[in-house]
């Protein structure tokens, strides 16, 4: 994906076309099973051209949320738009944008990888002529060209993973809704996902990724919306994360001369229980508050080795809140 | 996505551009396109297997076996006997029975998992979420299972053929056997599908197919015979014959000489138990092979000898459901002595167009059953399931 050419998209085409349509809207979705009340009051927006990042503890609702945007699940109330269509009045018109990839993928037993793009594509109607070309272009997407033979169900973990991936990419959605598509994948296979994810968002599409892995989502996620017991709990990341206040890790290379020096200049610290580096953890406002605070450290003369941000914003983000797994 | 920017398809103009559209028609919305593409996703998965390979050979072979194992066992017999019956009925009618029989079998398992099996392997919600109409998923479905029961009737063609090569067949019997064999197969394709949608595990939906299979093929006789004595009653009726009186002034000797030569036939009432078939004949209908057995018309008819030494099963069945339905007549005709050949029983009309009927009519509730439950957004979800 990283070796293909970038899209010239011409003057006003599909680029600003879909550079200015709506992304995902939803206002106060409720939905339950039985008893268990699986979302109980979400909102959220997700711009045109982001990738916004779903994150929540097991059985928080990500999945459930997802099959309500895919036109899978009717909500108990509220309102979605899934660009600019409302997936349970306009069922079709919703699937026609929306590329849905469920956190596992089933496979048919004895369909090759090709074969299941191939029926997909003419699942969502792509012009016949087109469909050749476009299947082995996302085959080669996913690196899986060399696999596009053999049944899709002998393919590893990861490899379904990325043929699910192109099969949720088929008839080139403008939304795309993913949930958990790093799981299983490789360190080089999720670099790829990365770029891949930006790529499409940079093309102006709408992408929602609900992830488990936060160091993952902090790289290529414009926004964050955190997901509890149903509910969302914080909105936007992005923006403001250079500016909040957050725990910072401090390492010298003499840690009495560090401690010595903070007790001096007032400064509250804690110890990082889990590392055995003598590294000490601080609170800091915003990216401007660690400079001040290295430049006030050097000219004390205190040897420091190393400040950065305990975890990601995302990471810190998410064990603040105060909200339990299921 | 290769970002080859000609190759970026967009989906059919009239979705991406009527975006305001309801889907109010959406789950009737039937293309070729969309049930081809359905019907080829299934036929592949399934064909593929070698298991169904085994399975159409085995078939073949037992078919096979049977009829040939059968015509060998009548041709011994009627070398025995002096007057032998023709082969040929006896023979389609073993064939008949052995393919609808066994089609009654097989057929409930190709469609009988097709929704929930899906369900469980995680492929059914990444179909729904496609363009494809629900309409469209359970029609593919419907034909792909159809497809599969046919290959198996289709193989069973040329047995039958031997059957008809024997002669005392009307040839239209062996058109008329498969095509009414073939629709009750679509009839349990459809049940299959329906129960497919309904029950949670693909385990329960089989049962509950092949319970339904079974009740059409096995337990409407058996209600029937149940309630035989519901519908015997004593009553009043006319006999068209010799009356009692009579009896009793004949004189042995006369019976003893042959036919007496004075008595006439009389028209008379008398109290005699009746059973009124045909308020019960509708649950000999339902059955599939009642239906094949009137369908077939190898009953002689005007082009064939009657009086021909024919031992015919389907026949004899049709013949007899006929009369069921037909129910006493109002005047029973006991007049034996006027000549010598058979009293006409009284027949009423045609049996299969009704039972085939019913059996189609469960097959498209089957059908219409599993369409409403495709549908997507969902609302309910099935006991103890989840969409992904
Ligand atoms: N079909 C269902 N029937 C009953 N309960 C359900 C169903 N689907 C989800 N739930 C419940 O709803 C809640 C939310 O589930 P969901 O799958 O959306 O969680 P999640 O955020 O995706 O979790 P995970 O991170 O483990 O994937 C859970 O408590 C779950 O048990
Ligand atoms: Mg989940």
């Amino acid at each position: 994906m990283a070796d293909s050419p970038a899209p010239d998209l011409p003057p006003g085409g599909t680029g600003t076309a879909v550079a200015t349509a709506p992304g995902i809207d939803v206002r106060g979705l409720r939905r339950a099973f039985g008893t268990v009340q699986a979302l109980d009051g979400v909102d959220l927006v997700a711009r045109a051209g982001a990738v916004t990042a779903l994150v929540g503890p097991n059985g928080s609702g990500k999945t459930t949320l997802l099959l309500v945007l895919a036109g899978l699940l009717v909500p108990d109330a509220g309102e979605v738009r899934v660009a600019g269509v409302d997936p349970v009045t306009q069922s079709r018109a919703a699937r026609a944008r929306t590329g849905w990839m469920p956190d596992a993928f089933g496979t048919w037993d004895s369909l090759t990888a090709r074969e299941v793009l191939t029926t997909f594509a003419d699942a969502y109607r792509v012009a016949p002529a087109a469909i050749p070309g476009r299947v082995e272009d996302l085959l080669a997407t996913v690196h899986l060209s060399e696999y596009a033979d053999r049944p899709a169900a002998v393919l590893s973990r990861g490899q379904k993973q990325r043929l699910g991936l192109a099969r949720a990419l088929v008839h080139d959605p403008q939304v795309l809704l993913l949930d958990e598509p790093a799981s299983g994948l490789d360190p080089r296979s999720r670099v790829e996902l990365r770029v891949l994810l930006r790529r499409l968002a940079d093309e102006g599409r709408t992408v929602l990724v609900s992830s488990h892995v936060l160091s993952e989502l902090e790289e290529m996620a414009d926004d964050a919306v955190f997901l509890s017991r149903g509910r969302t709990v914080a909105g936007h990341l992005g923006d403001d994360a250079a500016a909040a206040r957050r725990t910072w890790r401090l390492r010298a290379l003499d840690r009495a001369a560090l401690v010595a020096w903070l007790d001096a200049s007032g400064v509250v610290w804690r110890a990082d229980a889990d590392a055995a580096d003598g590294a000490v953890l601080l609170d800091v406002e915003g990216d401007a508050g660690a400079a001040a605070l290295v430049r006030d450290a050097v000219t004390a003369g205190v040897p420091v080795v190393s400040l950065a941000p305990a975890g990601g914003a995302l990471e810190q983000a998410y064990l603040a809140l105060d909200e339990e797994r299921r | 996505m290769g970002g080859r920017t000609e190759d970026v398809v967009t989906v059919d103009g009239s979705t991406r551009t009527d975006a305001g559209s309801t889907g109010v028609d959406e789950a009737r919305g039937v293309t070729w396109h969309g049930v081809r593409t359905v019907a080829a996703l299934e036929l592949r998965q399934r064909v593929r297997s070698s298991r169904w390979k085994t399975a159409l050979v085995v078939w073949v072979v037992a078919v096979g076996a049977i009829t040939l194992l059968s015509s060998g066992a009548l041709a011994a017999l009627s070398r025995t006997e002096s007057d032998p019956p023709s082969r040929g009925p006896l023979l389609f009618a073993i064939v008949t029975v052995l393919v609808l029989g066994l089609g009654l079998l097989v057929t409930p398992t190709l469609t009988s998992t097709a929704v929930n099996g899906d369900r469980a392997a995680g492929t059914l919600a990444t179909l729904q979420v496609t363009l494809l109409s629900p309409a469209e998923i359970a029609l593919g479905k419907l034909l792909a299972a159809w497809s599969a029961a046919l290959a198996f009737l289709v193989a069973s063609v040329p047995f039958l053929g031997v059957a008809l090569a024997l002669g005392d067949v009307p040839v239209a019997a062996l058109p008329r056997v498969v095509v009414v064999v073939a629709l009750l197969l679509v009839a349990v394709c459809g049940i299959g599908l329906g129960w497919s949608t309904v029950a949670a595990r693909p385990a329960g939906s089989t049962v509950l197919t092949f319970l339904t299979v079974a009740g059409l093929a096995v337990f409407t006789p058996v209600f029937f015979g149940i309630a035989f004595p519901a519908v015997t009653q004593t009553e009043t009726v006319t006999v068209h014959g010799i009356s009692p009186e009579q009896w009793q002034d004949l004189d042995g000797l006369e019976l003893e000489n042959g036919a007496p030569a004075n008595a006439t036939c009389e028209t008379y009432t008398e109290e005699r138990e009746v059973t009124h078939t045909e308020r019960t004949w509708w649950l000999l209908a339902l059955n599939p092979f009642v239906v094949v057995a009137d369908a077939a018309g190898t009953s002689p008819g005007a082009g064939m000898d009657a009086a021909a030494n024919r031992f015919d099963p389907l026949g004899t069945v049709s013949e007899g459901v006929r009369f069921l339905r037909a129910g006493p007549p109002d005047v029973q005709e006991e007049c034996w002595i006027e000549d010598g050949s058979a009293v006409e029983l009284p027949t009423a009309g045609a049996v299969w167009p009704y039972g085939l009927a019913a059996n189609l009519l469960l097959g498209v509730v089957g059908f219409v059953v599993a369409v409403r439950r495709l549908r997507i957004p969902q609302r309910t979800l099935p006991r103890g399931t989840r969409v992904a």
